[in-house]
């Protein structure tokens, strides 16, 4: 008898204790999110670390090995307005990322279209840009094409970049034609150059500035892009803080017209082309 | 060693001009075949810059990748012969636990590929060990002096987890090869060495000290720089974890200049400025070694 009263007196007691030690669970949790959000642990550590690629003319290293672009001005007046110093962590594409995951860095500003895909993976901020896809096409091989349908052909060779944008607007709209697949772009306009593709599927403007800079070989089959992809910053799963901050962010900047006037600077004109070389 | 002279003979000729006509064939090729505008022009900025702000010349994009390699080399050569020779003394201890212990080592490392490895280490690993030391925290709180020592002797601070893990990937990579360089070496050296020691009344340690391993160490030399050069050409692949050594620079000009095949050259002829040296350098190191020797 003293046994079960016993008993069921501490079965009550533990079940008071779970109950209140509930409540204060969720304060700990709540508190711990915000403490653990990278936002937080950004201006704790006084740098905020930005994983990007080189992509011209989004992120590249000018003549003194500085990085130029427009995503490092994004990225640089980002950390500017949070207080803190920005170090760029350049890295490949293919591992970009993994090494978001793992936390090589902070966050992705490196002109990453928006993906459902990628969206299961990684969170996305609200668009801070557009790209589309667009295509340059050797003289001779595409001689006489012009629209999409004139490239979905089995006989021909499209270059693209191994990354998920160029080669699902390539396979969407010229499914019968080849992919061959490179690790950057540069080696994909080399490709073409060479004549052994007919055309280079990429984000805009890089197709535009090859045709101007190999007139005699390259032109543009057709005007503008043919595809429209918001961009946004790729960070970290279930971090609603940093989210939201970065949101906000691009909501500000954006209604100030400062994001529009950079990427004009970096889209429209070739002012910095002597930066480069 | 005498020095044997060389004589050219008819054949050699012949064999010499088929060469060159190969090359110019070759060469012909390449400006004939493959439209490409060349801009040499463009290279050597990305070498050495001068700074007008200081006045003072500056290495640019691709010497400091060099600089990177060299570190990355340097050290991991240190380090994987550490790494090497205790692993080498495992396999050949007589201790069933240290033999097991190397093999399983040597086995399981020169059996991945090291791509693999690279990737594997540097996103599961890297990350956890890094973080239980505490290495991040450890050098942004370092005091400037030590900074900037880590960053002219291992890299910049920010850098510098990254720079380890590839560090320790390379290490344990490389260490494999060098334990059975090692193991071979010892080996390698006759019964009646070890017997001769033993009736010195020296113990196994001082046996393995004094007597069979400085002997095997002259033996391993030329497998071993073998090995070195390797390490230095193997450091490439951390490229693709982002270790801004020489390849890596290298391409990120080239995505940034579509400078492709001007890059590539460059980038080969400064590795093989590096690896023929210390080619040239072990083949002196080895001569210097026998010159005890009839």
């Amino acid at each position: 008898m003293r046994v079960r009263r016993f008993l069921s007196g501490s079965v009550i007691a533990v079940a008071l204790c779970i109950l209140m030690a509930g409540t204060a669970f969720a304060e700990n949790v709540r508190q711990q999110l915000v403490d653990e959000s990278t936002v937080e642990q950004v201006l704790k550590r006084g740098v905020l670390r930005v994983g990007m690629s080189t992509f011209v003319p989004w992120a590249m290293k000018d003549k003194t090995g500085k990085l130029i672009g427009f995503e490092i001005d994004v990225a640089t007046r980002l950390a500017e307005d949070m207080g803190v110093k920005v170090e760029f962590v350049p890295t490949k594409w293919a591992g970009i990322i993994p090494a978001l995951l793992t936390g090589k860095f902070d966050v992705i500003i490196g002109g990453m279209g928006i993906l459902p895909g990628r969206n299961l993976k990684v969170n996305f901020t609200i668009p801070y840009d557009e790209t589309g896809m667009s295509m340059v096409a050797h003289k001779e091989l595409a001689a006489g094409y012009k629209s999409l349908e004139d490239f979905n052909r089995p006989d021909v060779v499209l270059a693209v970049r191994l990354a998920a944008t160029p080669v699902a607007a390539a396979q969407k709209f010229m499914p019968k034609a080849q992919l061959r697949k490179f690790d950057d772009e540069s080696q994909a306009v080399q490709e073409l150059l060479n004549g052994k593709a007919h055309a280079v599927v990429a984000s805009a403007p890089m197709p535009a500035f090859q045709a101007l800079k190999h007139s005699d070989k390259l032109f543009l089959p057709l005007k503008g892009p043919f595809t429209s992809e918001p961009i946004g910053f790729a960070l970290r799963k279930g971090d609603v803080d940093t989210l939201n901050f970065f949101n906000s962010w691009i909501t500000v900047v954006k209604a100030e017209g400062w994001l529009g006037e950079r990427k004009n600077y970096w889209f429209e004109t070739r002012d910095w082309e002597d930066m480069l070389k | 060693m005498r020095r044997r002279k060389t004589r050219i003979k008819p054949l050699d000729i012949v064999v010499g001009l088929f060469i060159l006509a190969g090359v110019a064939y070759i060469s012909y090729r390449v400006s004939g075949g493959l439209h490409y505008k060349w801009d040499w022009k463009a290279i050597p900025q990305y070498l050495l810059r001068y700074d007008p702000e200081s006045q003072e010349w500056m290495s640019n994009i691709l010497l400091q990748g060099l600089f990177t390699t060299i570190r990355l080399s340097l050290w991991g050569t240190v380090f994987a012969t550490v790494i090497g020779t205790l692993m080498g003394l495992c396999r050949v201890s007589h201790s069933t636990f240290f033999r097991l212990l190397g093999r399983a080592y040597v086995e399981l490392i020169r059996n991945i590929p090291p791509l693999v490895l690279i990737f594997i280490f540097y996103f599961f690993l890297s990350g956890q060990i890094m973080n239980v030391l505490g290495v991040d925290a450890l050098v942004a709180s370092a005091s400037e002096g030590t900074k900037s020592f880590l960053s002219l002797f291992f890299a910049p601070p920010s850098r510098f987890t990254a720079f380890v893990s590839a560090l320790i990937t390379l290490a344990i990579f490389e260490g494999a090869y060098i334990t059975e360089i090692v193991r071979a070496g010892i080996q390698s050296i006759e019964r009646g060495m070890w017997e001769a020691a033993y009736t010195l009344g020296l113990s196994r340690w001082q046996q393995m000290r004094y007597i069979i391993l400085p002997l095997a160490a002259q033996r391993t030399l030329p497998p071993l720089a073998g090995q070195f050069i390797s390490t230095i050409k193997d450091s490439a692949i951390v490229s693709v974890i982002s270790i801004q050594e020489l390849t890596f620079q290298g391409m990120e000009l080239m995505s940034a200049t579509y400078l492709i095949f001007e890059v590539w050259i460059t980038i080969t002829v400064l590795y093989l400025i590096l690896t023929l040296s210390l080619s040239l350098a072990v083949e002196r190191l080895e001569i210097y070694l026998r010159r005890g020797e009839a």
